[in-house]
């Protein structure tokens, strides 16, 4: 019924509806982000009942919609933008809700929004069942019980004037205006309906402009007819119909500004998406660089770097592989497996979504142990093999029992540290790492927790073994281009798997290019491991528009998770 | 009538400032011409490790020693000291007048620091633990000793840009006026405290800092603040920043968070027997 097209990686939703003053325009696509465009076919494929696409493979057909997945990072769900949410329905919504709830989050994506009372469907009298889920990449779906509409059901806007934001998808592209069970006004564009509520008063909505729902997408038969109609309905285009960069078709597209700010691309039939690269690997220019040099002559790696590039790299080389590097498709499938995995309690708006996708692309490295050359970390002594036992049993009961109090939960729980070096470690979000030098001094601050290391360059005398510190002693040096630290005085409180407070760590930060930053670890903790060894993981420059910057993560400020934990745990005594 | 107000508070900043001039010129003698060793990019080199010398923190004004927590004896009692606000008096609005007395009748469970919460600025700056600059070229990171807290001064964006989130440290731009480090701070969530003593400012604050070198091992700080929803005009606070000179002298991490458990947390605890 409707031609499937994607648009440039977003999710594009598309339908069709009798024309009111111009032809009526179809849905044509749902813009929306995904951190890989195989990843959001199979999610809506195995969970929404969409349909892959026989000639692309960055969309599904739901019910003549396509849902259009496009890799970026983006900055929030689709809640809170003039597009709210996109809806499903299902004749059995109790049967699907309990699927997707057995389903659970990890390793799925699938988020269930729960209503105050712990149930996760509610019976709208007159209407008919409903319920929320999210998308691993934020965007909300409402699933509903409405026989009449199966399939692709609605979008969803959030308007600050409902009526005008209907009058003009009736007057400009086309909808029906028709009553949902007589309860609800909106439009319908042959059988997906667009309903329109009020946005929530005192606010305005948010561009869904690099959102999770990025655009909504109407197809016309030809830019030629319906162009003139479209200007003369008053559409101002921000972009002017032309066939985009790496089209598949020679059908043109243009976008508009709909009311809310809502992003509205307009495709001409046979319009078939674009062709997205994906990132490519870094293996990065390694050849010879020149490391600049600050004005006071030492080796300059300031900037703001973010270790999203590794996410996903396991510590160890996993028993099965036996590659020296994973190729880009292996290296994509393990970032999406570590996306998916690692969505779990906190809503999307706290995780960088594309968890995995990196600009620059993904590492291809099998681990992170360097050293042993086999990716595995040497044995432990008995004496480790006791630390690692009893830090594993606090870790289990922590995960298990109650907490008596805050000192039963963990440092990083309780925003104190999360240690040395897990604390340089890549993780799900607030991935940012900030280095600031000066004269015989690097800083470096860690966006998560907020945690600033102040290293010093030039040998300072010894500090005394009674000094014991969360993060320890450190002491800096410039080995040619590569800054050494070595820290010591460890309290040994926050072990990271078994380490003591007798461990040595030596680190070394070297630029591989001018965007690249080469991070490598050892840990030389005899009292644990039977011979140090080390870990290697890269971070990438923020060279892109300058924009990303530390922004304050007050964590014990914000801690209502230890309060959350506390209360839990009295109520569960 | 507000306008009224701004004019007299213009007026009145304009003589504070003659007679400051007049004093700290007096005060200072030579020190007004001293010239700052220089860093590479020739610049007053404010590198080190800094810290003030007065009970800013207990209470920004005059006072004498006075009770403060009820254990420990004399340990927990106020030092006096002389106020560090010039002119001695913080303009604040009627309602806000009484906020700070509230505060002050509370501070023991109220104020942030009880709580080990980040100082925002420009308390940060006179807490009684050192803090650090790390002066670079196009970004300048000040680490405080105290509960990992820390700010970067933005010296590289010519004209402030709105914070692109409120915060307890605010967002700061630098600017070289002569001998003189000028930092904008602004974009406040307006939480935290100006001392133990209840003293407190809005989201609206905006200060203005300036750091200026006086001698090879001092600073005298200047902080300006401006709040026009709790203040009826702008005041400022002044002290010296002395260099800690110890050979050794290291920042060393005050993580306080385990020591406020019992004060936020204490009331979800098991009780014992329980």
């Amino acid at each position: 019924m409707i031609s499937r097209n994607i648009i440039s990686g977003l999710f594009v939703l598309s339908l069709i509806a009798s024309p009111v003053m111009i032809r009526a325009a179809d849905y044509h696509h749902v813009h929306v982000t995904a951190s890989s465009p195989a990843k959001g076919v199979e999610w809506y494929t195995e969970h929404m009942g969409c349909e892959p696409l026989a000639d692309r493979d960055d969309a599904a057909n739901c019910d003549g919609v396509e849902l259009v997945f496009v890799p970026q990072s983006t900055s929030g769900g689709s809640p809170g933008t003039g597009v709210n949410h996109i809806g499903f329905s299902v004749p059995d919504l109790d049967a699907r809700m309990a699927e997707l709830e057995a389903v659970g989050v990890q390793g799925s994506g699938v988020r269930l929004q729960r209503n105050e009372d712990g149930t996760i469907i509610r019976d709208i009298p007159g209407l008919f069942k409903i319920a929320f889920i999210f998308d691993p990449w934020g965007t909300r779906i409402e699933l509903v019980e409405d026989e009449e509409y199966l399939g692709f059901h609605h979008i969803h806007l959030s308007a600050t004037d409902p009526a005008e934001t209907l009058a003009f998808y009736r007057d400009v592209m086309g909808g029906e205006e028709a009553s949902l069970r007589g309860m609800l006004d909106g439009l319908l564009f042959e059988d997906v309906w667009l309903l329109v509520s009020q946005h929530p008063e005192g606010t305005m909505p948010a561009q869904t402009e690099g959102r999770a729902i990025d655009h909504i997408a109407f197809m016309v038969d030809s830019f030629d007819t319906e162009g003139p109609k479209l200007r003369q309905a008053g559409v101002e285009f921000q972009e002017e119909p032309m066939v985009p960069l790496n089209a598949r078709t020679q059908a043109r597209r243009a976008f508009v500004m709909g009311p809310d700010k809502v992003r509205i691309a307009v495709v001409e039939a046979g319009f078939a998406g674009v062709e997205m690269d994906l990132a490519p690997v870094v293996e990065a220019d390694l050849g010879p660089y020149t490391t600049p040099q600050t004005s006071w002559g030492v080796p300059d790696l300031q900037g703001l770097w973010r270790a999203d590039i590794s996410h996903g790299i396991p510590l160890e080389r996993p028993e099965d592989v036996d590659v020296a590097e994973l190729t880009q498709e292996e290296a994509v499938a393990r970032r999406e497996g570590g996306t998916l995995g690692g969505i779990w309690g906190y809503d999307r708006e706290w995780r960088d979504t594309a968890l995995g996708f990196a600009p620059k692309a993904v590492s291809t490295q099998v681990a992170l142990v360097v050293d042993p050359p086999d990716g595995r970390i040497p044995p432990l002594t008995p004496e480790g093999e006791e630390l690692a036992a009893s830090a594993a049993t606090a870790a289990r009961a922590y995960a298990t029992n109650p907490s008596a109090g805050p000192e039963d939960t963990t440092p990083y729980v309780r925003c104190i540290t999360r240690g040395l070096p897990s604390m340089m470690m890549p993780i799900g979000y607030n991935n940012g790492l900030q280095i600031v030098q000066g004269p015989g001094y690097v800083a470096i601050t860690k966006e998560m927790i907020h945690e600033t290391r102040v290293i010093p360059t030039e040998p300072q005398a010894e500090a005394g073994d009674d000094l014991r510190l969360w993060l320890g002693v450190p002491q800096g040096r410039w080995n040619g281009d590569t800054l050494e630290v070595t820290t010591t005085n460890f309290n040994g409180r926050a072990s990271y798997r078994g380490s003591s407070a007798d461990m040595t760590l030596t680190e070394r930060y070297t630029l591989l290019g001018p965007e690249l930053l080469e991070y490598q670890f050892t840990i030389d903790d005899p009292k644990v491991w039977t011979a140090p060894w080390t870990g290697m993981f890269r971070f990438s420059r923020d060279a892109e528009d300058g924009q990303y910057e530390l922004v304050e993560y007050a964590c014990h400020e914000g801690n209502y998770g230890m309060e959350g934990i506390l209360t839990g745990s009295r109520a569960r005594e | 009538m507000q306008n009224r107000y701004r004019g007299t508070a213009i007026t009145a900043c304009f003589v504070v400032g003659v007679v400051l001039f007049l004093t700290v010129g007096q005060a200072l003698g030579q020190s007004s011409t001293y010239q700052a060793e220089r860093t590479t990019d020739g610049k007053p080199n404010l590198n080190g490790i800094w810290q003030t010398m007065n009970t800013a923190n207990w209470d920004l004004q005059d006072h004498p020693a006075y009770p403060g927590l009820p254990i420990g004896g004399a340990i927990g009692a106020v030092p006096p000291g002389q106020g560090v606000v010039v002119g001695n008096d913080i303009p604040y609005q009627d309602w806000a007048m009484e906020q700070k007395d509230k505060n002050f009748t509370n501070r023991l469970t109220e104020d942030p620091e009880a709580k080990c919460y980040l100082p925002g600025v420009p308390r940060a700056t006179y807490m009684p633990y050192p803090f650090q600059i790390i002066q670079g070229t196009e970004k300048m990171l000040i680490a405080y000793g105290y509960a990992e807290a820390v700010r970067t001064v933005h010296l590289d964006k010519e004209n402030p840009e709105p914070a692109p989130i409120d915060s307890w440290m605010g967002r700061s731009h630098g600017t070289w006026d002569g001998e003189t480090l000028v930092v904008e701070v602004a974009g406040f969530n307006g939480e935290a405290w100006l001392d133990r003593a209840g003293n407190f400012h809005g989201s609206g604050l905006r200060v203005t800092e300036r750091y200026t070198p006086i001698s090879p091992n001092a600073l005298m700080y200047e902080a300006t603040l401006e709040d026009p929803d709790v203040y009826t005009r702008p005041w400022t606070i002044k002290m010296p920043l002395y260099r800690r000179l110890e050979e050794n002298a290291r920042l060393i991490e005050y993580k306080c968070i385990e020591f406020s458990e019992e004060l936020l947390y204490g009331h979800l605890r098991k009780e014992s027997g329980q």
